[in-house]
């Protein structure tokens, strides 16, 4: 009973808590921060269940639920995990805990309302991950939308409304033409069949049916609208402007949900949908999603190269290291889709961490410019460390999370495209120039600014904050097979 | 002149068709209000007269009475009773003609279209005998319409009772000076 | 004619009578009246609702009574509960709202019961002079609601606007009346049909009419090019009536423009759908894009209803079942979400008449959160975000047009909701995200239980409909079965 209703219990349950802790009168700032950490861990611990519940042999969707919901459209509440899903789902329900943790002193105002939003957020996107039913997904990501907006909005940097508007605008105009692309699909499946219905398996054998052709066929136009939505969300190459806005004026914990979950529903998207729907479609696309990862991958690289804030330093690296997940996703083969996985939970953990990170160092000292630090490492041991340890995980060094997910990634790719294998090899390197010179000019060099003398270094809290993930760092880099094993047969299956 | 007397009652209407459109573009071009109201009367008359063509005997009287008699009793009261002379002949009332001239245009053209290709339009249960039968029985117009309007057409006939109860609503609304104003200056005053 | 055929029309002689009873009963109550009275008012609804489900229900099959004037059916029984909704809370909010800016309340509640009697008629007449009368009377009770607050000079501007306009459109569509009637010789609904199917036509007298029928009615829904009066009734207008005139009449409009076009007319779909086409195009492109710049509030969401009749035209053009139920439950949605949120514009009338700009919604979250959430609310779905109804609404005439194979209009559909958001956005921005200063200068909200009731009730119906569709939809489906649609 309790097993057959996991996946509701985890997608909905914070919703619900949402909506009790909008029912505790607001003065209670402890109680809402230790009721909200509660509830989130919970989940995280319900999530780490479905995990052992889950078997790893099989490539299907487990714990499958299914319930009516509009039943003249044939949309139906249903959920399912496989592996592929469940590494994401678990990087959600541990981050969202690490965030309420990580805002802990750094959010004081409106915080009942910051914890509704993080918690309405959390069902969002754990829905988004589950859904099986292509209604029930659109409406999930949609819905993600909103609380994400009143996070960068409410609690954000000085222009914070311009990016919360930027933000809402950018993805809501690239999901619309994605609605209207869902219902075409959802009308050709009743014309063939004269039944509605949303449901993903069935629309496996659907969505093919629709007439292919040329760059204007249905089933082309169906895969760009799809894609358009999830490429402004990763973001790729020439979509991406919205991305350094939403980073730099976000609070922090915005910035590690927005880079550690947000932007892999991009990815996922892709893969789940773009990928298994049409596979023809795919094909022909393959050659322009390469050609805008590598863009994104070097692009990206070199203008973090030259970013004078730490912050936007890491959201336009981000852009490098979504585009190594696309460009795995694009090869299509099992290892580079299994390493593209990976990647996209490497870049929650490394990626969330450095926010965190950073967010640590801007409570305490309130700029976000590299040169207004400078040889603090000898001031802040602890976090520089930690720091050292995320930035190596993030560039790939061996023995840490990132080498597996862009080893894999490059291998299986080699293969197929050569040439862009280069291209991402050059981004590596770029890419970890980039990140040691900034972590040299903040931590190193000679201690030029006297007010950073006084910094305190991180206390138990945030050490306890950022251990978590330091953890799951460490355990993908040595033990990967942990979870490259689970998601294995889903991935071929998806593939074949 | 065989034709003249086959079609008289047609040549007739276009006369008098003619007559109630100059009668109208009178109405809105004369200068004098006393002259405007004339010719509507004028119009009303020669509506009344199309009427009796069409064997409409008891709209021709109702017309008559009601337009002809009533509201242009009232309108011309109302001409001598406010100042005419105070009244300045407005130019700015003709620039929003402009745009009305145009879809006016649209719509006679329309109607002129419609006449000359299709000739006459099909009569359906109102044609000029229609309008005396009652029960299959010749009695009259004014039986026929009181007929039809208390039997087959007495919902759209009660509603419009309370259209013109509305109306009338809206003129006191409008035309009276609000009480619960004077009660707040009363108080404001005391 | 049998009196058996009037009991299915007890509810509307009830409502004639009620409004009768409130017009005598007003004379002479004071400002201490206004409560009874409006208790009076909403009792009366409340009554005429009861009799609409005990009589006015269909036994079976759909009937025509009262000499084919008017149709017992599940379609008029819909609109006719609509519309009683709507007309239960604009009383609700006019009544704090008069009793502020002093005005009487006898006249006005007489008035708004007669234009739902009007919207009566036009709900279940299936004969072309019931239609137009229905309409009259309603259009009539609105103008004088729109003037209501004769003091002031944006009422009496508003209300002439209306006026000449809206007896110009009832013009236009009189004489497409006329020129259908002149080639088909008939007015009732069904022989039209009938005709139609028997001997399909394109002769130029009744494809005019037709058109100017439809001219008639796009200018009843303030569809663009036809929609000049709207944006100045609405500003002007009392808010309340604002309120009311935004989505009854629409409602009562849409359910004539179904009956007559995807109904009587639908043999000829071919003939009039690109006409509708192109003003829900119109409609959506230029009505979003006008409220772009808007800095009123109210002024804003005329435009933004300018822009939903356009997304609702939508299900007329696809012209199927589906795009009519898709309408029907459009209407439902969009009822409660503009009632609610011109509630709020009224719960926020502090500074005067119709005064209320963008920055007076500025810190609303601090000073009333509940009132802010329920904006957000109501915000949300009105730009059509899940999960809100909003959404659900939107979704089902998109369906619909794609469904029929008008994808292009859906992509303008999406594509303009979308910009939608940013106009609604602009006041969650002022109500959330500024600070300091700027969110003090916010205007205060009045106090009104029962203003606040219908924005209560307004949110929560929003809500139900967004996250559990499954019955409305049901209920809208059960308007199809209706005389003379299909």
């Amino acid at each position: 009973m309790f097993e057959s209703h996991l996946l509701s219990l985890i997608t909905l349950a914070p919703a619900v808590a949402a909506i009790g802790l909008g029912l505790i009168p607001g003065r209670y700032e402890r109680l809402v921060r230790w009721l909200a950490f509660g509830i989130s861990l919970g989940i995280f611990f319900t999530s780490l269940l479905m995990w052992m519940v889950f078997d790893p042999s099989m490539g299907g969707m487990q714990m499958v639920e299914k319930a009516d919901w509009i039943p003249q459209f044939g949309i139906e509440f249903h959920l399912g995990v496989d592996g592929i899903s469940l590494l994401l789902v678990l990087l959600t329900t541990l981050l969202v805990p690490v965030v309420i943790a990580a805002s802990w002193t750094s959010v004081r105002d409106k915080v009942k309302a910051f914890h509704i939003c993080l918690l309405l957020l959390t069902t969002g996107m754990v829905g988004a991950f589950l859904a099986l039913d292509v209604f029930l997904f659109y409406v999930f990501w949609e819905f993600i939308l909103i609380p994400m907006y009143f996070i960068i909005g409410v609690w954000g940097g000085a222009r914070r409304i311009y990016a919360a508007v930027k933000f809402f605008i950018f993805t809501m105009a690239g999901s619309v033409l994605m609605l209207v692309a869902i219902l075409y699909t959802a009308r050709v499946h009743f014309e063939t069949t004269g039944i509605w219905s949303f449901d993903y398996f069935v629309w496996l054998e659907t969505a093919s049916q629709i007439p292919m052709g040329g760059v204007w066929s249905p089933q082309m136009l169906v895969f760009i609208a799809f894609a358009l939505a999830f490429a402004i969300k990763v973001p790729m190459f020439p979509f991406h402007t919205w991305l350094p806005d939403a980073h730099v004026e976000a609070p922090t914990g915005g910035s590690i949900i927005l880079a550690g979950v947000l932007l892999k529903l991009g990815t996922y998207g892709f893969l789940r949908f773009n990928r298994a729907l049409f596979p023809e479609a795919w094909e022909k696309a393959v050659p322009v999603i390469m050609v805008l990862a590598v863009i994104g991958i070097v692009y990206g690289a070199f203008v973090a190269l030259v970013q004078p804030d730490i912050k936007k330093l890491v959201a336009y690296s981000s852009v490098s290291h979504l585009g190594f997940v696309m460009l795995g996703l694009a090869a299509g083969t099992i290892s580079s889709t299994q390493g593209a996985i990976l990647q996209m939970v490497n870049h929650g953990l490394a990626t969330g961490a450095l926010f965190l990170l950073i967010g640590i160092l801007y409570e305490r000292r309130g700029t976000l410019l590299i040169a207004d630090y400078g040889g603090i490492a000898t001031v802040v041991p602890v976090l520089t460390g930690f720091f050292l340890l995320v930035t190596l995980a993030s560039i790939g060094l061996p023995g840490l999370n990132g080498f597996v997910g862009e080893f894999l990634i490059l291998a299986g790719s080699w293969p197929v495209a050569p040439a862009a294998v280069v291209g991402a090899g050059l981004g590596v390197v770029l890419g970890a120039v980039t990140m040691l010179w900034m972590v040299q000019r903040v931590f190193w060099n000679p201690l030029s600014h006297e007010e950073n003398r006084g910094l305190r270094d991180m206390n138990f809290r945030e050490v306890a904050t950022v251990l978590p993930l330091v953890l799951f760092i460490v355990w993908i880099g040595v033990f990967p097979m942990t979870f490259l094993a689970p998601m294995e047969a889903a991935v071929r299956l998806l593939l074949e | 002149m065989d034709f003249l007397v086959s079609h008289f009652a047609e040549i007739l209407f276009y006369i008098l068709a003619a007559l109630a459109v100059l009668g109208s573009v009178g109405v809105i071009t004369l200068k004098n209000p006393v002259n405007a109201a004339l010719s509507l009367l004028g119009t009303f008359f020669i509506v009344a007269v199309l009427f009796v063509l069409q064997h409409a005997e008891f709209l021709a009287a109702v017309q008559v009475m009601v337009y002809a008699g009533g509201i242009m009793v009232l309108f011309l009261f109302v001409i001598m009773l406010v100042s005419v002379k105070g009244l300045k002949t407005q130019a700015a009332f003709l620039s929003p003609l402009v745009p009305v001239a145009i879809i006016g245009a649209i719509l006679v053209g329309a109607l002129i279209t419609s006449a000359v290709l299709l000739g006459v339009f099909a009569t359906g249960d109102g044609g000029p005998e229609a309008l005396q039968m009652v029960d299959g029985a010749v009695l009259g117009n004014t039986e026929a319409v009181g007929m039809v309007l208390y039997t087959k057409y007495l919902v759209p006939f009660e509603v419009v009772s309370v259209v013109l109860l509305v109306a009338m609503i809206g003129a006191i609304v409008f035309g009276r000076k609000d009480r619960f104003i004077e009660e707040q200056e009363g108080e404001v005053g005391s | 004619m049998p009196l058996e055929q009037f009991v299915p029309f007890i509810p509307e002689i009830f409502l004639a009578i009620a409004s009768f009873v409130l017009l005598v009963g007003g004379i002479g109550l004071g400002r201490r009246g206004m409560r009874p009275l409006a208790l009076g008012a909403v009792g009366s609804l409340v009554v005429t609702g009861i009799l609409v489900w005990l009589f006015g229900r269909p036994a079976g099959e759909p009937e025509v009574i009262l000499g084919g004037m008017l149709a017992i059916d599940t379609f008029a029984v819909f609109f006719k509960l609509l519309v009683l909704a709507s007309a239960i809370l604009t009383i609700m909010l006019a009544t704090g709202f008069l009793e502020r800016f002093r005005y009487g309340g006898g006249e006005f509640f007489a008035l708004i019961l007669t234009a739902t009697l009007g919207m009566f008629v036009m709900a279940s007449g299936v004969n072309l002079v019931s239609l137009y009368v229905g309409l009259e009377l309603m259009a009539l009770s609105s103008y004088v609601l729109v003037g209501y607050c004769k003091l002031e000079v944006k009422s009496n501007e508003g209300a002439v606007k209306y006026f000449v306009l809206g007896a110009m459109s009832s013009g236009i569509l009189l004489y497409g009346i006329s020129l259908v009637y002149g080639s088909l010789g008939t007015l009732d609904l069904m022989e039209i049909k009938t005709a139609l199917v028997a001997a399909p036509q394109d002769n130029l007298v009744l494809m005019l009419g037709i058109v100017l029928m439809a001219f008639g009615m796009l200018f009843k829904v303030a569809a663009v090019p036809f929609h000049v009066w709207s944006p100045d009734a609405y500003e002007g207008a009392p808010t309340p009536v604002t309120a009311f005139i935004s989505v009854a009449p629409k409602a009562a409009a849409f359910a004539m423009f179904l009956r007559i076009f995807a109904g009587a007319f639908s043999p000829e779909i071919d003939h009039w759908r690109s006409v509708i086409w192109l003003a829900a195009a119109m409609t959506m492109i230029f009505g979003n894009i006008a409220a772009l710049s808007q800095d009123n509030v109210k002024r804003m969401l005329a435009y933004s209803s300018i822009a939903h009749a356009g997304y609702a035209l939508m299900g007329v053009v696809a012209g199927t079942a589906y795009g009519t139920w898709s309408v029907l439950m459009y209407m439902l949605v969009y009822t409660f979400m503009n009632i609610g949120a011109f509630g709020l514009v009224v719960l926020l009338e502090t500074r005067g008449y119709a005064g209320e700009t963008v920055k007076d919604w500025a810190g609303l979250s601090k000073k009333a959160p509940a009132a802010a959430a329920g904006m957000l609310i109501l915000l949300l779905a009105l730009a059509g975000i899940p999960p809100t109804g909003g959404f659900m609404s939107k979704l089902y005439v998109f369906a619909a047009a794609i469904n029929a194979g008008y994808i292009w209009l859906a992509v303008i559909g999406v594509l303009m909701s979308a910009v939608s958001l940013y106009y609604y956005f602009r006041i969650v921005v002022q109500m959330y995200l500024v600070e300091g200063e700027e969110a003090e200068s916010g205007a205060e909200l009045v106090r009104d239980r029962w203003a606040e009731g219908v924005v209560l009730v307004s949110v929560l119906v929003v809500m139900a409909i967004g996250v559990y569709p499954a019955p409305f939809v049901g209920w809208a489906q059960g308007g199809l079965n209706a005389l003379g649609l299909m």
